[in-house]
């Protein structure tokens, strides 16, 4: 008598192993035959000369360094800061044993996660003029900008800091609190350093978020002082009708943005290793 | 005459769960007792009431003749006055050795800091371990974590100690380096009290022992009594299942 799985090996005649190989052979002859077909349909001299034209990008340097570069990481690290203010305001708050401090952070932050940055952006630069006449965040698109994409990125950052606190065993409070320690003082010597080491790596993701957020400052109108990267390279780009700008913002993108993205993943390590 | 600790009549419940019902029961300065008693019997509690871990539902607990389950009463003061020692150690691990000594006498007592210092070398050397000073805690054994705690909480010049199973979390070989600490302690004549699965300890150092079970205490007495001829039935089973294993 044949057992089945002796009867299903006879059928397609092939181990584990060797079906393991087939299938990689398919799946490596499939990759090669979509390289050929894209290499040979494209129209190599096109895109050459409309994204990678060494005339043009040569023509962006040294403004794209000097001012684009400058105000991407400006707009980042002031948006960054105030919003990490904010975010360690509505973590403890929504940690508080006070209700109404605990329905207010709830309330904030499930009302600037659930709306695009842009339109924060829009009411910021140009609904608060409104409902306060006149009123204006001074600072011009840096300042309105940074309070706007702040404002956003507090929201998401108060639920990490929440976490990384909720992550610091209860253990610590009560050492801390049984040498007299106050609450306000437990919190700000023992829990929150370690509670910042665990979220660094959240936090820097938070950070790479930002970078590519600041290209929506253009909707708060520009100057040629403030745009930042992506505002200068479309202007670029229109001015010379050539793709080329796109080009070079975007490996200078990911030259800020990689080596960030790099170090969360060696600072998960170390931290998965410490524990 | 006051007593270091007079507790009456405490409650305590957690929710539905009773889980200390009506302990009346006093600690003399300079007196060391031993809280025994099954798991669940309500001896950490007790201990955590006296320093306002845990609040308890009902009763007076008088500190030096102080009521501290007043709602006036500075608890942070209070705090800073009774070392605790936990089970688990919680010392600070981002902060180094000398550090977990020194940040609540600068931060609470506002000691200067050269003077918090010197304590904190003191107390290191009194516990053994004044060469782990830089260390941070990550890289101490459980025993040498858990002598740096009773030195974290000595360095408050507290007038009393509480420990909450200070040796339950450790590796056998481990627990004999703690006791001594703890016996040179008691024999100085720090008021202690141990919550503890350590009959031997108990025996030895203890001037009193209590036996807790499900929220009363059963019996009390010295070392002899209660360990060696015990006379409530409880009291002999438990006994009888701890020397057992």
């Amino acid at each position: 008598m044949v057992r089945p799985l002796a009867r299903f090996r006879t059928m397609t005649s092939l181990t584990p192993r060797q079906r393991a190989r087939y299938y990689q052979i398919a799946m490596y002859s499939a990759a090669a035959v979509i390289t050929v077909v894209v290499v040979f349909a494209a129209d190599w001299s096109k895109i050459q000369k409309n994204f990678f034209n060494p005339e043009i990008a040569a023509e962006m340097f040294p403004e794209v360094i000097t001012s684009a570069v400058k105000n991407t990481a400006l707009y980042t690290l002031l948006s960054f800061v105030l919003g990490m203010v904010l975010a360690l305001g509505l973590a403890l708050m929504r940690l508080s044993s006070l209700k109404a401090f605990r329905a207010f952070a709830i309330g904030y932050i499930e009302l600037f996660r659930g709306l695009p940055a842009l339109i924060t952006l829009l009411f910021v630069g140009f609904g608060l003029p409104i409902a306060f006449s006149g009123f204006r965040i001074p600072g011009g698109v840096l300042g309105r900008g940074s309070v706007g994409l702040a404002l956003v990125a507090g929201a998401y950052m108060a639920e990490t800091i929440r976490a990384g606190i909720e992550a610091v065993p209860k253990g610590q409070t009560e050492a801390a609190r049984s040498l007299g320690m106050s609450q306000t003082r437990t919190m700000f010597t023992i829990i929150l350093p370690q509670a910042f080491r665990i979220i660094i790596p959240p936090l820097t993701n938070e950070l790479v978020l930002l970078i590519k957020d600041t290209s929506l400052f253009f909707i708060l109108g520009s100057t040629p002082g403030t745009k930042e990267l992506t505002k200068f390279a479309r202007d670029f780009m229109n001015a010379e009708r050539n793709a080329t700008p796109l080009t070079v913002v975007a490996a200078l993108y990911l030259l800020i943005t990689l080596p960030l993205t790099f170090l969360v993943r060696r600072l998960e390590r170390s931290a998965a290793k410490a524990r | 005459m006051t007593h270091a600790i007079d507790v009456r009549q405490l409650h305590k419940s957690f929710g539905d769960l009773e889980v200390l019902k009506g302990i009346d029961f006093t600690v003399n300065a300079g007196e060391v007792v031993c809280v025994l008693g099954p798991s669940g019997s309500g001896k950490s509690t007790l201990l955590r009431c006296l320093n306002r871990l845990e609040e308890s539902n009902s009763g007076t607990i008088l500190i030096d003749g102080e009521d501290i389950t007043d709602i006036d009463a500075d608890v942070d003061q209070l705090r800073s006055n009774i070392g605790m020692v936990f089970q688990q150690f919680n010392l600070f691990p981002h902060l180094t050795v000398l550090k977990n000594l020194t940040v609540a006498q600068t931060g609470v007592l506002k000691r200067p800091k050269d003077e918090a210092i010197g304590i904190a070398r003191e107390m290191l050397d009194r516990v053994g371990l004044s060469d782990k000073i830089h260390e941070y805690p990550a890289h101490l054994s459980g025993g040498q974590a858990q002598r740096v705690a009773i030195a974290r909480a000595l360095s408050m010049k507290p007038k009393m100690m509480l420990f909450d199973e200070p040796t339950s979390a450790l590796d056998p070989e481990l627990v004999g380096e703690v006791l001594d600490v703890m016996r040179t302690l008691a024999g100085e004549g720090m008021t202690m009290m141990v919550v503890t699965h350590e009959i031997g300890f108990a025996q030895e150092v203890a001037d009193r022992v209590v036996f807790m079970d499900d929220g009363v205490v059963v019996e009390e007495g010295s070392p002899e009594a209660v360990l060696r001829n015990p006379n409530e039935e409880r009291t002999k089973q438990f006994l009888r299942m701890v020397l057992e294993t």
